[in-house]
């Protein structure tokens, strides 16, 4: 494979082996190196069966998820984990290790990274997250925030080319919520293709480009972030709401974020000139 | 994990489902009795079939089918220990066949009757209601735990954990990273539910009054006529014609 990643969903269905209904139905789009695409939807919706698909650990019952062109039923899980990276919405789901630091080394040592790769890593990831005061602290003994944190970190660290994050920010307070937004921006800025699947709308809107909308296991909307969180039909029919920069544009009556979304910050400081003015 | 689902109760309509669990559970362990008495092959494919019958009855086929695949490793095991300790393959397929009525006897048995009907049944049975609790909280957490051991397992596997790869000692070493993290959701889960009894009042009135109370119908008293005709049947086999 190469070093970057590209995605191709084409007629994809998926139904769990006790169920009678697909759970995700007729799915189809492209995700190029690169983009940051939300995954939003009301509960049940198959967001995390649709990213579940998309890293491998489940394979479509009809239909095909191909990664660089190769179908996934032709890899491992391990294999398409090395480039896509998935951080579950459950960081409990994961921790074993009795220190943060094994916790994080675990991938590393799976994809048979050499001892000096695995320290450098390590140490890197410990800073970015904020976590070396807890290196040699048990995972089991961190806040709701601090796990997720960590959770996040032990995927980062050997460097994905596409991070799948499941409900990244539940549990997180402001500044731990400031956090993940700034490291995963700088990862989109590398070149990495990020994908959140989340119901925390204003997190999407200052990450991410592009929106996949589902509802009830199909796709009502996918395209441009803003203009799907601005059409009412699509926040009705996905139990969305929309994002408070929205609501502000559409009361204040003109745009206040750029269509690549550039600088939140400058558009901002334009809307308190116009009021000024 | 799969045999697991051959205990998971499945909401039917069905004659089996309509019963009074304490009819079934004595036919249950009478069919089970069959199973440790007994090496015969004749015997156990004649069970077997009664016990197919009745899950049959129950409209569960399919779910028995499908813990089969979760029994799979133990038969193997089985015949292993066969080969190598001097068994013979007969001998093998006869202790499979066993362990299989073995599942059988109580997985007919709780995939027709609700944990809560099993809670009723042991209270009117006059168990400690601490003990009732304990057991029907059990049942109801199988799929709850069935289905965390299968997101850890994901979660790990997204992290390069590959099972299938290595000897037989790097395969049990790969468990850990699934059942640490299982084992300490379910204790630390266990402490939850006991919080969220105890500030709901459990345990605050000794006397307990019932909304649904059991009671047996004719379907019940023929079964437990067939449980009583199957016991003696244990008795004469064994005793007098010494049976094996």
């Amino acid at each position: 494979m190469k070093n970057m990643v590209e995605i191709t969903v084409e007629n994809l269905f998926f139904k769990y082996p006790d169920a009678e209904k697909y759970a995700l139905k007729n799915i189809n789009f492209t995700i190029k190196e690169g983009e940051s695409i939300a995954i939003l939807g009301e509960n049940g919706a198959g967001k995390t069966t649709l990213a579940k698909n998309l890293n491998g650990l489940l394979k479509p019952t009809k239909g095909s998820v191909k990664i660089d062109g190769v179908d996934t039923r032709n890899l491992s899980v391990a294999k398409i984990a090395r480039k896509i990276g998935f951080v579950c919405h459950n960081p409990d789901h994961q921790f074993f290790a009795e220190t943060v630091e094994e916790e994080i080394k675990f991938g590393l040592k799976n994809f048979g990274f050499t001892e000096n790769e695995i320290e450098k890593s390590l140490l890197d990831v410990l800073k970015t997250f904020g976590l070396e005061e807890y290196r040699h602290k048990s995972p089991f003994q961190l806040s709701g925030g601090e796990k997720k944190r960590l959770a996040i970190a032990s995927i980062i660290v050997w460097r994905p080319e596409l991070l799948i994050l499941d409900e990244p920010t539940i549990g997180m307070d402001y500044a731990q919520r400031l956090n993940i937004q700034n490291v995963l921006k700088n990862l989109v800025s590398e070149g990495k293709s990020i994908i959140v699947i989340t119901h925390d709308v204003d997190f999407a809107v200052s990450l991410c480009r592009r929106a996949i909308v589902l509802s009830g296991g199909e796709i009502v909307g996918d395209g441009c972030l803003r203009k799907l969180l601005s059409n009412p039909e699509v926040i009705e029919k996905a139990s969305l709401r929309k994002p408070f920069l929205i609501e502000l544009e559409e009361e204040i009556g003109f745009s206040v974020i750029d269509e690549d979304f550039d600088s939140i910050s400058e558009s901002l400081i334009r809307v308190f000139d116009k009021c000024h003015s | 994990m799969s045999f697991l689902k051959a205990f998971q109760y499945k909401r039917r309509n069905s004659l089996i489902h309509r019963l009074d669990p304490r009819s079934k559970f004595l036919l249950s362990l009478v069919l089970m009795t069959f199973s440790i008495v007994f090496i015969d092959i004749r015997v156990l494919i004649a069970i077997l079939t009664l016990q197919l019958f009745l899950i049959g009855l129950a409209r569960a086929l399919k779910e028995w089918v499908y813990s089969l695949r979760g029994l799979i490793f133990f038969i193997i095991i089985i015949f292993i220990t066969q080969l190598l300790f001097g068994g013979t393959l007969f001998m093998g397929i006869v202790l499979s066949i066993r362990l299989i009525v073995l599942s059988s006897s109580m997985s007919w048995f709780f995939l027709s009757s609700t944990p809560e009907d099993i809670g009723r049944a042991m209270s009117s049975a006059r168990f400690p209601i601490e003990l009732t609790f304990s057991f029907v909280m059990a049942i109801r957490f199988i799929p709850v735990i069935y289905n965390e051991f299968q997101s850890i397992y994901d979660a790990q596997r997204s992290r390069g954990l590959e099972l299938e790869k290595g000897g037989f000692r790097t395969k049990v070493r790969n468990l850990m990273p699934i059942l640490i993290p299982l084992l300490v959701g379910t204790i630390r889960r266990t402490y939850e539910i006991a919080d969220a009894m105890e500030v709901r009042a459990f345990g605050a009135s000794p006397k307990r009054t019932s909304y649904k109370l059991l009671k047996f119908k004719k379907g019940d008293y023929f079964l437990c006529l067939v449980s009583a005709i199957l016991a003696s049947a244990i008795i004469y086999l064994k005793i007098f014609l010494g049976l094996e």
